[in-house]
C-alpha cells in the first residue's frame, strides 16, 4: 500500500463516516484572455482553495506588437501614431506625453497656446478614461445601466475630440514643437455644453453606484493596498492616491499650465476598490474645472514653434519656394533631427505616471524608446492585492486598477 | 600619400580640439581629423582649389581681426586656432545658403539628386529659414544637352565649377567653361565642342546639386530609396572600387568609391554602364536542350555527361570571381581529372590614358593564380575548338571570339554545360545551362591587373534558380562523389586559397578586406511593396533601362536668358 492509499484508508476508517474530512486539493482555474467578467485581453492563472485565491498569476502578451522596437525604425514624428495605441482610451495623453519627452530632449519650449490646447486635450481624455473605468466596473459587477451612462458621456467627449483631431480614438494629435491645428471654430462653446451633459451623466452614475448597497459590498474593503505597499509596488495614479499617497505628477512636477490652474488632488484613505472608484469620480470633476479654467485663460497666438528644423514649413512655402520644399523633404524623408542625448520625461496619464525614456543618436530616428506604462506596475501588484481574498473580488479589483492591454504589452 | 606623411606635423586647435596634421593640409581636412565638418561645395580633394562657393569660410586666429578665411584654400599654421561654430561663421554659412537658393528652382520633387543633395543638407543644417526673395527667379536652360551622356540643368547649378575643373584637370578634355557674369552665369560647352568623354559620368557624381544628370539613369530612381553596397567594377582589369546602388533587387547605377591606390575618386563611363549586365537578358532558370528545366535535373544531367564523356574540357572565364574560379578548377582537377583548362572571357578593347585597360575582364590575374595553385595549365581559348572535346564545362559564357560562330561550334559538341549569367547565343546553343549569379548577387574577390585582391559584397539576393559559380561547381562535385561542402564564399576561399602560390595575394585578409560602408536606403520598406504601396504598383518602376530616345525640346520657346547671352 502506498502512503496515499494508507492515508485514504485511515480517513475512511474513522468511527463515523460523517467525521471524515473530504480530501481536497487546490484547483487551478484559467481566467481569460477573453472573460465575460473582465475587460482587456489578459489571462490569469488562478489557484483556488475553495473560493479563496491562493495564487494569481497574470499572463500578458496577447496585445504585444513590438511598439518600442518599431519606433526605432521610423522617424520621431512617425512614432506618434504608435503612441495612440498604448492606452487607446486616452490617446491624447500618450501623444502629448511622448512629444513632451522629445521636446525635453531637443530643449524646445512650446508656445503658450499649445500648452493650453495640450492641457485641454489631456483632461478631456482623462475624463473619457475614468468614465470607461467606472462604467466597466459597474458593468462587470452586474450594473449594466451605469455602463451605458458612462459610454454616452464618453462618446460625447470623443465627438469633441474628433472635431479637434479628426479621430475619436487614434488621434495622432500634436507635433514636435506644439500642436498641428488650432481649436475649431465654436469648439469651446460645444465643449462647455458637453461638459455640462457629462457632469449630469456622471452624477447619475454616482447616484446609481456610490450609495448602492450591492455595489458597496463588492467594492469596500476588497482589493486592499496599503500606502507603503502601493509605493513599493511602483503604483502611480488613482491606485496610489486611493491608498492615501499624495502624488500627482501634475502637482509634483507641473508641466504645461498645471501650475497656473486651480485644481485639487483627491486622496483616498483605505486603498480599496471603493476608494479607487470614488477618486476617479472626483478627478473627473477636477478635470472639468481645469478645462473651464483653460478656456478662460488661453489667448490667441501661435500653436507651434517657428523653427524649420523641427516643424514642417507652412504649405504655401512648400509649394512655392525651394526653402520650403527642402525643409519639408528633409523632415519627411529623413526625420526631425533630435540632438544627441537621453532623457526621461513623465506626465500624469489617467492611470498614473506615463514615463518616456528616449535616446537619440542625433539622427532623424529614435535610437531607443522605452515607455513606462502605469499599468504594468498595477498589474504586478494584483497578486498582492488578491491573495487570500475570494474569487469574486478579482473582478472589481482588476477593473479599478484599470490595466490597459495596449500600454502594458506595447 | 607617403610624401605628405613625411611632411612635418603642424599643431592646430579646431573648435577647442587639438590636432596635428602634416604641413600644407588645408583647414577642411584638418578639421576632419577631429570630426568637425566644415561645409563646402566647390572644394574636392581630387581637384584644384577654386574657393568660389564661400561656404567653407571660418575664423582663424592667424587672420586679420574680423576676416573670415576659406577653409579649402588656407593651409594650417603652427598654433592656429580654427573656429567653425562662432555666430559670425554661422551667419556667413546661412547667408551663403540663402544666396545660393535665391534663384534655385523649386525642383526637389522632380530632381534626381533629392536625398543626396548638398544644397538640401546644408539648408537644413545651416539655414532653415524661409526665403526673403519676392521677385521672379531667373530662368535658364533646364535641358542643356552637353553630349551623348550628360544633360545640364543650368537653373539648378550653383557655379561651384567642379565639373569645369574635372574636365580640365582629370579628364584632360577641357570642353566645359563658365559663361556670363553674376546671376546669369552658366556652365556650358565651349562653342563647337561636345562633352563626349569616357570620364563624363564623374561630373554627375561631383555635382553637389542636381544640375548635371546622367542620361542613363535620369528620372529612374529616387536616390534616398537606393541602398549603396560596396562593390568592384567588372568592366576591365583595373578593378575600380564602386558603390552598387540598388533598390529591391534592381541595380540602378555604379558610383566610384574612393580608393587612392586604384581609382582615386573616379571611374570611367565604360565601367559605369556595365551594371546593365547585372539585369539585362539574365539567365534565371536552368535549361536543357534550349528548354527551361528543373535545376536539379539539369545538375544531374550535367554531372552525368561530364563524368561519362570520353574527352572533357573545362573553360573558365576571367569574369568569374576568385572563389568561383577556384571551385571550378577544383572540379576540373579532382572531379574530372584534367590537367589543363581553357580561358575564355571578354575580348580586349582599347585602353585609354587613365583607368580603362585593354583587358576587359576583372579577374584574369585571379584565374592565373588559381590555375597555378591547382597545377592546371592555362590554354588560350582559340585552342578549344581544335581539341575536339565531347563534353565541355563552360564556366561563364563570355567569349573573346565571334559569339555566333562559337555558338554553332557549341551546338555541335555532344554536351556543353554552361554556367551562364546572361542569355547569349552561346548559352542558347549549350545543351545544359545552369544560371549563374553575378557579382551583385554573390560575394567574393577579384584580383586586378596589379595583383591586388579586392572584395565585393553581395548587394541583393538572387532570383529564380540562380546560384554562385562555386555552388554549382561544388554540387557537380558532390554528384561525382566528392565530399566538399562550403557554407559560403568565405569557406571556399578559406579552404582553397591555401593552394594558391605562397604570398600570391600579399597580406590580403578575406574578412578584414571587406568594405564596411554599406549605406542603407532612407526608408526600409516592407517586402513586396514599393513606396509602401500595394504590389500592383511595382510595374511603375522600370525593371529594365528603357531605350528612351534623347528628346531635345525646341529652342524657340525655351531659353529665357537675355538675348546676346553666350549660352543662348
Amino acid at each position: 500500500m502506498t502512503k496515499q492509499q494508507d492515508n485514504l484508508a485511515g480517513e475512511l476508517s474513522r468511527d463515523s463516516i460523517l467525521d471524515a474530512q473530504i480530501p481536497s486539493k487546490t484547483m487551478t482555474l484559467n481566467m481569460g484572455p477573453s472573460h465575460p467578467a473582465s475587460h482587456g485581453t489578459v489571462r490569469f492563472l488562478v489557484e483556488l482553495d475553495g473560493e479563496t485565491i491562493v495564487k494569481i498569476e497574470p499572463e500578458i502578451g496577447f496585445l504585444h506588437r513590438g511598439f518600442e522596437k518599431s519606433c526605432e525604425n521610423v522617424t520621431w514624428t512617425q512614432c506618434l501614431p504608435y503612441t495612440d495605441r498604448l492606452n487607446y482610451v486616452s490617446a491624447l495623453c500618450n501623444n502629448f506625453g511622448f512629444l513632451n519627452a522629445v521636446e525635453k530632449l531637443a530643449q524646445i519650449e512650446i508656445p503658450e497656446r499649445a500648452k493650453f490646447i495640450r492641457t485641454i486635450g489631456a483632461e478631456l481624455h482623462r475624463i473619457a478614461d475614468h468614465l470607461t473605468a467606472t462604467g466597466a466596473t459597474a458593468m462587470e459587477l452586474g450594473g449594466f445601466t451605469a455602463f451605458f451612462y458612462a459610454i454616452e458621456a464618453r462618446d460625447l467627449i470623443w465627438d469633441r475630440v474628433a472635431e479637434l483631431t479628426g479621430a475619436r480614438l487614434t488621434t495622432t494629435f500634436g507635433r514636435i514643437g506644439g500642436v498641428d491645428r488650432d481649436l475649431p471654430e465654436g469648439w469651446i462653446r460645444k465643449v462647455k455644453d458637453t461638459l455640462v451633459r457629462v457632469a449630469e451623466l456622471r452624477d447619475e452614475i454616482s447616484t446609481m453606484l456610490t450609495h448602492n448597497r450591492i455595489f458597496i459590498d463588492r467594492m469596500r474593503g476588497t482589493g486592499l493596498m496599503t500606502a507603503d505597499d502601493a509605493v513599493n509596488y511602483g503604483f502611480t495614479g488613482p491606485a496610489l492616491r486611493a491608498a492615501g499617497v499624495d502624488y500627482d505628477v501634475r502637482k509634483a512636477h507641473p508641466y504645461w499650465v498645471y501650475d497656473r490652474v486651480d485644481f485639487g488632488v483627491p486622496l483616498g484613505t483605505h486603498g480599496d476598490n471603493y476608494d479607487r472608484y470614488y477618486i476617479r469620480l472626483d478627478e473627473m470633476r477636477e478635470s472639468d474645472r481645469i478645462i473651464r479654467q483653460c478656456f478662460d485663460m488661453m489667448e490667441p497666438g501661435p500653436i507651434i514653434i517657428d523653427d524649420w528644423r523641427y516643424v514642417l514649413p507652412p504649405k504655401p512655402h512648400v509649394y512655392s519656394s525651394i526653402e520650403g520644399v527642402i525643409g519639408h523633404f528633409k523632415l519627411i524623408m529623413e526625420g526631425i533631427e533630435i540632438p544627441k542625448g537621453e532623457t526621461y520625461s513623465y506626465t500624469e496619464s489617467p492611470n498614473g505616471e506615463l514615463g518616456w525614456y528616449l535616446v537619440s543618436d542625433g539622427s532623424g530616428r529614435p535610437y531607443k524608446v522605452h515607455c513606462r506604462a502605469p499599468g504594468i506596475q498595477l498589474l504586478g501588484g494584483l497578486e498582492h492585492m488578491l491573495t487570500g481574498s475570494i474569487l469574486p473580488d478579482f473582478v472589481p479589483t482588476f477593473d479599478t486598477i484599470n490595466m490597459i492591454g495596449g500600454e502594458v504589452e506595447q | 600619400m607617403s610624401a605628405a606623411e613625411q611632411k612635418p606635423l603642424v599643431n592646430v586647435v579646431v573648435d577647442g580640439k587639438p590636432t596635428a596634421v602634416p604641413a600644407g593640409t588645408n583647414l577642411i581636412e584638418a578639421a576632419k581629423t577631429v570630426g568637425v565638418h566644415i561645409p563646402h561645395y566647390c572644394y574636392h580633394p581630387g581637384l584644384s582649389i577654386a574657393a568660389n562657393c564661400r561656404m567653407c569660410l571660418v575664423e582663424v586666429s592667424t587672420a586679420p581681426p574680423g576676416k573670415l578665411v576659406p577653409g579649402c584654400q588656407i593651409p594650417v599654421a603652427e598654433g592656429q586656432k580654427i573656429t567653425t561654430d562662432s555666430p559670425r561663421v554661422k551667419e556667413q554659412q546661412r547667408a551663403v545658403e540663402e544666396f545660393l537658393l535665391l534663384h534655385h528652382p523649386v525642383d526637389c520633387a522632380i530632381c534626381d539628386q533629392a536625398g543626396e543633395c548638398t544644397l538640401q543638407d546644408y539648408f537644413q543644417e545651416y539655414d532653415y529659414r524661409p526665403t526673403r526673395f519676392d521677385t521672379k527667379k531667373w530662368m535658364k536652360n533646364k535641358r542643356k544637352d552637353l553630349g551623348p551622356t550628360i544633360y545640364l540643368d543650368q537653373e539648378r547649378c550653383i557655379m561651384c565649377t567642379r565639373c569645369v575643373r574635372f574636365m580640365r584637370e582629370v579628364a584632360e578634355d577641357p570642353v566645359l567653361g563658365v559663361f556670363g557674369r553674376g546671376t546669369t552665369e552658366v556652365i556650358d560647352t565651349f562653342p563647337g565642342k561636345v562633352l563626349d568623354n569616357n570620364y563624363s559620368g564623374n561630373i554627375v557624381d561631383l555635382c553637389p546639386v542636381g544640375a548635371l544628370l546622367n542620361k542613363d539613369n535620369r528620372f529612374r530612381a529616387r536616390a534616398y530609396f537606393l541602398t549603396a553596397t560596396p562593390s568592384v567594377c567588372t568592366g576591365c582589369s583595373r578593378g575600380c572600387n564602386t558603390f552598387l546602388d540598388h533598390f529591391q533587387g534592381v541595380p540602378y547605377r555604379y558610383r566610384p568609391r574612393e580608393n587612392m591606390e586604384v581609382n582615386e575618386h573616379w571611374m570611367c563611363d565604360h565601367g559605369r554602364l556595365s551594371y546593365h549586365q547585372l539585369y539585362d537578358d539574365r539567365m534565371l532558370e536552368a535549361a536543357m536542350g534550349g528548354k527551361p528545366a528543373k535545376a536539379g535535373d539539369a545538375l544531374l544531367a550535367a554531372a552525368k555527361a561530364l563524368r561519362d564523356a570520353s574527352a572533357k574540357a573545362v573553360v573558365v572565364s576571367p569574369v568569374l570571381s576568385l572563389e568561383d574560379a577556384m571551385a571550378v578548377m577544383l572540379l576540373a582537377k579532382e572531379g574530372l581529372g584534367l590537367d589543363e583548362v581553357f580561358v575564355s572571357g571578354r575580348g580586349d578593347g582599347a585602353a585609354d590614358f587613365k583607368l580603362l585597360r585593354e583587358d576587359r575582364n576583372p579577374n584574369r590575374k585571379g584565374i592565373e593564380l588559381a590555375a597555378q595553385g591547382f597545377g592546371l595549365k592555362l590554354r588560350p581559348f582559340a585552342e578549344l575548338t581544335k581539341s575536339k572535346p565531347t563534353a565541355v564545362l563552360l564556366a561563364g559564357v563570355d567569349v573573346p571570339l565571334d559569339e555566333d560562330s562559337f555558338a554553332s561550334w557549341v551546338a555541335n559538341v555532344d554536351t556543353v554545360v554552361a554556367l551562364a549569367a546572361n542569355q547569349t547565343p552561346v548559352s542558347a546553343s549549350a545543351k545544359i545551362v545552369l544560371p549563374l549569379a553575378t557579382h551583385a548577387e554573390s560575394e567574393g574577390t577579384f584580383v586586378n591587373f596589379d595583383g591586388r585582391a579586392q572584395r565585393f559584397l553581395r548587394a541583393f539576393g538572387a532570383n529564380g534558380a540562380v546560384k554562385a559559380g562555386w555552388q554549382w561547381a561544388t554540387e557537380i562535385l558532390a554528384e561525382l562523389g566528392f565530399s566538399y561542402r562550403f557554407g559560403g564564399a568565405f569557406e571556399v576561399f578559406d579552404e582553397l586559397a591555401k593552394r594558391l602560390p605562397a604570398g600570391a595575394l600579399g597580406d590580403f585578409d578575406w574578412v578584414k578586406a571587406a568594405p564596411r560602408a554599406v549605406v542603407k536606403g532612407v526608408t526600409p520598406l516592407p517586402g513586396g511593396t514599393v513606396d509602401g504601396r500595394p504590389p500592383g504598383f511595382r510595374e511603375l518602376i522600370p525593371l529594365r533601362t528603357p531605350a528612351t530616345p534623347v528628346v531635345e525640346l525646341g529652342g524657340g520657346s525655351f531659353p529665357r536668358l537675355p538675348s546676346g547671352h553666350p549660352a543662348t
